[in-house]
């Protein structure tokens, strides 16, 4: 994933945070079955990743900021997002795309050490969840919003 | 007791930063370290027995002794001098702390560049001479990184001697991107007192005044020597004198919001300074153009400017970086460090990289506001990985390390 990671046996300076089983499941239901449009995770207890909240196939983005903004302004969440655009290739007409993101969601206004709990765990749950195609990192509402994850997703599209 | 306002978890250990011009200690878990304690250390020599006697901290280093020389253990933010070191740990157990090593696990930061040598040797000296239950060293720019809720970005850390620029990616350090300029607080320290040096100012350290009366602005300052002096040498004497010159600096320095310029800076009312003598006088155009330096080094007296800026040292430092890596290190550049906390640093900072920043990016630049926050940035990063109960599996026990040596460091510690 990185190409800068000195060596694999080096464990992260991480907060040895675990990702829970039931994820794996979840993440092919995603992946595959596209059962759902999206997963909120969250920090059980500092110890361990574990699912809050999914949206359902027809949910929008609308719907996950909202649920971003429901769990206060001192929360910080994981996302991951099945994230459907339009884009043309050169010469064709626009077709639609998909990919999947996840966000670390870490708002400025959270308690320091939620932040750091939260920063400092992102890598075990990318590494557990391997293929996504993006990874965004948020601190306030306009880092998460539509045209902001848009202009990411496109900024690795041929055009 | 834990608590503070991050609320960490009770587990006893103990937070250790040090860097050029302090060391910061303090319990896991709270808030702001418990103590700082001077990186600067006044050491007397027995002509006799050859014996050394030490004096930590401001209290004890401050009093004028015959034949103190004053050192410092630090050298470009690693630990040189390890004999004055233990000196330092051993005082801030005794008089700081009050306990007994063996009883708190030890976390320590470590600048970005440190060597196996000395990650080694630290480990070593804390496990045999301290006898720590737990042993845990992690990069400062890392911990600055994570106190900020971002794992990735690109960590500023304008700190006493120098000013790098550190990226970070998940947590890890790209060690070939860190860029560092030697324009930090003591720089900015030498052109304050050039400019005092040519204006004619006598910098007079306030252990030498007995007595002051009141002057004019301008005039010479009338004030009385204090009679029972001591013979004290020169490192001492000069140690002195930059502590006058640094308050001065931190006093009055102010960064100019654009790029510098007279006609502007001369409009902005002067503010009067008083130094200990007595000396008074009120100070405008300087407040600006002494800080100038640090983001356009061609105001740098002397030199060519063959230094980086500020502003300079960002985006060196990105450009240094994967191409893809480029828009996520722009849109999270975290400020920390003493010298991140001048006047109007972070607006100027703002300013001079928006303009850099291409146009097909975004840029953010992360600062808390609170002047603890940054200063004490990565012992508080530091203070709360150490208290997470999560972390408490990443520790390097005692046994471990019984079994496999100091070696573990650099296996376990990235």
């Amino acid at each position: 994933m990185s190409l800068y990671r000195k060596s694999s046996i080096f464990p992260g300076p991480a907060s040895g945070v675990k990702v829970s089983d039931e994820i794996h499941k979840a993440y092919t239901d995603i992946k595959k079955s596209k059962k759902y449009r999206y997963i909120i995770f969250h920090i059980k207890d500092d110890k361990e990743i574990c699912i809050e909240t999914y949206g359902d196939r027809d949910a929008t983005y609308d719907d996950y900021l909202q649920h971003l903004s429901n769990v206060g302004p001192e929360q910080c969440r994981y996302g991951l997002y099945d994230f459907e655009y339009e884009h043309a290739c050169q010469g064709t007409s626009d077709t639609k795309k998909q990919k999947l993101f996840l966000m670390s969601w870490c708002p400025d206004t959270a308690k320091i050490k939620k932040k750091m709990l939260y920063s400092s765990s992102f890598d075990a749950l990318k590494h557990a969840l391997e293929g996504v195609g993006k990874y965004i990192q948020a601190t306030d509402m306009a880092e998460a919003s539509y045209e902001c994850v848009l202009e990411k997703c496109r900024s690795t599209d041929r055009s | 007791m834990s608590g503070g306002v991050y609320g960490g978890d009770e587990v006893g250990a103990l937070v250790f930063d040090p860097g050029h011009s302090s060391l910061r200690v303090g319990y896991a878990g709270e808030d702001s370290p418990k103590f700082d304690i001077p990186s600067w250390v006044g050491v007397l020599e027995d002509q006799e027995t050859n014996e050394k006697k030490y004096y930590i901290d401001t209290v004890a280093l401050h009093v004028p002794r015959k034949g103190c020389e004053v050192v410092n253990y630090m050298k470009e933010g690693m630990i040189e001098d390890w004999d004055t070191f233990e000196k330092v740990l051993d005082y801030s157990y005794e008089k700081c702390i009050k306990s007994e090593a063996q009883y708190h696990p030890v976390l320590f930061s470590e600048a970005t560049w440190n060597v196996r040598g000395k990650r080694e040797r630290l480990c070593e000296l804390v496990f045999e001479k301290y006898q720590v239950p737990a042993f845990f060293l992690v990069k400062s720019a890392v911990l600055a990184a994570f106190a900020n809720g971002r794992s990735t970005g690109l960590v500023l850390d304008s700190g006493a001697t120098h000013t790098s620029a550190i990226p970070v990616h998940d947590g890890y350090v790209l060690q070939h991107a860190i860029v560092k300029s030697p324009l930090g607080g003591d720089f900015l320290l030498n052109q304050a007192n050039n400019f005092l040096k040519e204006s004619g100012v006598d910098i007079v350290p306030s252990y030498m005044v007995a007595d002051k009366q009141s002057v004019k602005e301008g005039d010479r300052p009338k004030w009385t020597k204090k009679n029972n002096l001591v013979e004290v040498t020169p490192s001492w004497h000069n140690y002195m004198k930059r502590e006058v010159v640094r308050d001065f600096q931190q006093t009055l320095l102010h960064c100019s919001e654009a790029p510098y310029d007279e006609d502007a800076v001369m409009g902005i009312p002067t503010e009067p300074y008083e130094f200990p003598s007595g000396y008074n006088n009120e100070y405008g155009l300087e407040r600006y153009r002494i800080t100038e330096s640090l983001f356009d080094p061609s105001y740098i007296k002397g030199v060519g400017s063959t230094m980086l800026g500020m502003s300079h040292v960002v985006s060196t430092s990105i450009g240094l970086c994967d191409i893809d890596l480029r828009p996520s290190l722009y849109s999270s550049v975290i400020v920390t460090g003493g010298n991140s906390l001048l006047n109007g640093y972070v607006e100027r900072l703002n300013r001079d990289l928006s303009s850099r920043t291409p146009p097909n990016m975004r840029f953010k630049l992360i600062s808390s506001t609170g002047t603890t926050e940054r200063r004490f940035g990565s012992w508080i990063g530091g203070s709360i990985l150490a208290s997470l109960g999560s972390f408490q599996q990443m520790w390097i026990s005692k046994q471990e390390y019984d079994e496999s040596g100091k070696s573990q460091v650099e296996r376990k510690c990235p």
